[in-house]
């Protein structure tokens, strides 16, 4: 059951936009980072259920803000949200333990579906 | 406005080709019709790399790729290209080309869903245009390879300068000069090497005269250089700074660095030399006699053949 | 007492021009290494906005970092207007010239390694422009047409910026990334400079964006 959501990226706008595209019926508790560095502190303090990543950030980018909460927290659950979706990204990211990659500019069905994606990963690993 | 388009699309004065993203043809209009002598019912949903082999170049296929993914321009200039669609050539310049000289642009078409769904080739004639230009080369006097004056000016000068010299017993000198074993570059390196040596070498040494010399290309590797108010040994200065300047010179061509050296024979006009065939014909001689004893040297007429500089 | 006539462009539209460009860049930067094969990194884009009037001496302050670059330029027509401008040091046309492939040349102009720089520019800053103007147009549900690319080569950066008249009373916006090409060791800049005329569309544009998802 996903109760908590982590929202990473450097953008007010695209925040706002991941965040309207978020169901809202559901009872999601909402959490922002705006740069990968504030992603993995927040990670570790709140323990989300599921993290949106954005790749292209000042401080500290996506990728690495992955690896780091990946090898913090091996089963996490992290869906990269990209608008460069080239073939070398992508394996990049896969490789690095993200769920799935959303393309940008996002849309609700693809929220949904990644969050559906998420909650299976989730209760996968919650079975005994 | 549709039956409008439909019979702009057929009267423009222009190539208009519609094709799909299998590069197959939807729409070829009148103009290309009757100047490729292809009716649209023939060509209709044919492949246009298999009707025209010659579009077949990376270059056009990557061209059809950005604009069916990138929904971009592409465009084909006559001076890259010459033509994309071999039609004849307009009667007025046919002197000057077998096939029309075409500017074509290629774009992408959308349908009602804003998706691209095909693309579009204009065609336009330039052949005139192109056939002026080149007649304006000529006309100023030019060389078209090399930039520098060609032989029709260098003759029209010899004879004004002559006739100054003649007149007003001024110093006028002539060096002739020619690269060695250009044969050999054009075998090594190809005609496009070549040509780029006989570029380099003319922008260079044309650099090193003044306004009142005349730097000419005289035929296919030769060169000339005619010098008013100059004596054969001052001219000889400049042949020799000519010779090192050559023989220094880098000129890199896929990959490989070509080295050049040129042979120099000058003659100055006076005494025996008493007309402007006589100029021509011992700064040749001497030319000649340069390659004879060794090239990528200077050797001057008058008095007698006298080897100035060797490399 | 002076009427301002021009169109401002606000923070919050600054904010939803900046998430636009960086997915409009993002696609592109995909959309090239399909068609071209190279893996292009476009940065994200920061956007200036400023007096019309200070565009010219903008410009040439980013552009003089170079000693001798490389330009080519193209004008772009939709509702969504402008000039873009690829400034690429020097010696970025050597780096670049292996960049497309082009197979064994097909016997028409003569070719010397300078022509075939100049073709590879003209022809890469063409697809990166296009690729870059278009994915901001597809955003904004616009279509562009675009003008053949014109290049200047290897000239010294100082006299470069284009010749448009400079109207004090607008405002201008001016778009830049940096780009560079990973497999080789080349980039440049891509300047975007929105015509003010079409301030009013891209404003309303702007907000239709952010609306589908509010």
């Amino acid at each position: 059951m996903i109760q908590k959501i982590l929202v990473v990226d450097d953008s007010l706008v695209s925040r706002k936009i991941i965040k309207s595209c978020i169901p809202a019926d559901r009872g999601y508790e909402i959490h922002e980072a705006v740069n990968g560095l504030e992603g993995v502190a927040k990670y570790k303090e709140i323990d989300p259920d599921v993290t949106l990543m954005d790749l292209t950030m000042p401080v500290m980018d996506g990728m690495q803000a992955l690896e780091e909460i990946k090898a913090f927290d091996e089963r996490a659950v992290v869906v990269v949200c990209t608008a460069d979706v080239q073939m070398k990204t992508i394996s990049r990211v896969m490789s690095r333990g993200a769920l799935m990659v959303v393309k940008k500019p996002i849309t609700r069905n693809a929220i949904n579906d990644a969050l559906y994606r998420a909650e299976q990963t989730i209760t996968g690993h919650n079975r005994p | 406005m549709s039956l409008m388009m439909d019979q702009i699309f057929n009267m423009i004065n222009m190539g208009i080709v519609i094709f799909d993203r299998d590069l197959r043809v939807h729409s070829w209009n009148r103009w290309l019709e009757v100047q490729s002598g292809i009716p649209e019912r023939y060509i209709k949903g044919a492949s246009l790399v298999k009707i025209f082999p010659r579009l077949n170049t990376p270059k056009f296929m990557r061209s059809c790729k950005s604009i069916f993914a990138l929904g971009n321009s592409c465009f084909f200039a006559q001076k890259r290209h010459n033509y994309l669609f071999p039609c004849p050539a307009p009667l007025s310049v046919q002197a000057n080309f077998e096939f029309m000289q075409q500017n074509c642009t290629m774009g992408p078409l959308r349908d009602e869903k804003q998706r691209i769904a095909y693309g579009y080739i204009t065609v336009e004639d330039v052949s005139e245009l192109v056939a002026y230009e080149q007649r304006l080369i000529e006309a100023n006097m030019l060389d078209g390879l090399t930039g520098v004056r060609n032989r029709k000016y260098l003759e029209q000068q010899l004879q004004a300068e002559f006739a100054r010299h003649k007149r007003y017993r001024r110093p006028l000198s002539l060096i002739m000069m020619d690269i060695d074993f250009f044969k050999k570059i054009n075998d090594t390196h190809g005609h496009q090497g070549g040509d780029l040596v006989l570029r380099r070498v003319a922008a260079e040494l044309a650099s090193m005269v003044r306004d009142t010399d005349t730097y000419a290309r005289y035929g296919g590797e030769e060169f000339c250089c005619l010098l008013p108010e100059t004596g054969a040994d001052s001219a000889a200065i400049l042949a020799e700074r000519f010779r090192r300047r050559v023989e220094g010179m880098e000129i890199e061509y896929q990959g490989a660095e070509i080295r050049v050296t040129m042979s120099f024979g000058l003659a100055g006009a006076g005494g025996e030399i008493a007309d402007r065939e006589a100029l021509l014909r011992r700064a040749d001689e001497a030319l000649y006699e340069a390659k004879r004893t060794g090239r990528n040297r200077l050797v001057m007429a008058e008095p007698q053949l006298r080897l100035v500089k060797s490399g | 007492m002076t009427s301002f006539l021009y169109e401002e462009i606000t923070a919050e539209e600054t904010d939803i021009l900046q998430e636009v460009m960086n997915i409009a860049f993002g696609k592109a930067s995909a959309d090239l290494a399909e068609v071209i094969d190279i893996y292009v990194v476009l940065n994200i884009p920061e956007i200036s906005v400023m007096k019309a009037t200070d565009i010219p001496c903008c410009l040439a302050r980013e552009i003089s970092r170079f000693d001798k670059i490389s330009i080519v330029h193209q004008n772009y027509w939709g509702k969504f207007k402008g000039t873009a401008i690829l400034v690429f040091p020097a010696k970025a046309g050597r780096e670049l010239a292996t960049l497309l492939d082009n197979g064994p040349d097909e016997g028409g102009e003569l070719l010397d390694p300078a022509e075939m720089e100049r073709d590879t520019l003209t022809e890469v800053g063409n697809i990166l422009i296009g690729a870059c103007v278009g994915k901001v147009a597809e955003l904004l549900d616009d279509v562009i047409t675009f003008s053949p690319p014109r290049i200047l080569v290897d000239e010294e950066s100082r006299q470069v910026v284009p010749a448009e008249t400079f109207d004090a009373r607008h405002s201008a916006i001016l778009l830049k990334t940096l780009f560079t090409f990973e497999e080789r060791d080349a980039g440049g800049f891509l300047f975007l400079l929105p015509n003010s005329t079409s301030f009013g569309w891209l404003k309303k544009a702007l907000h239709t964006f952010m609306e589908q998802y509010l």
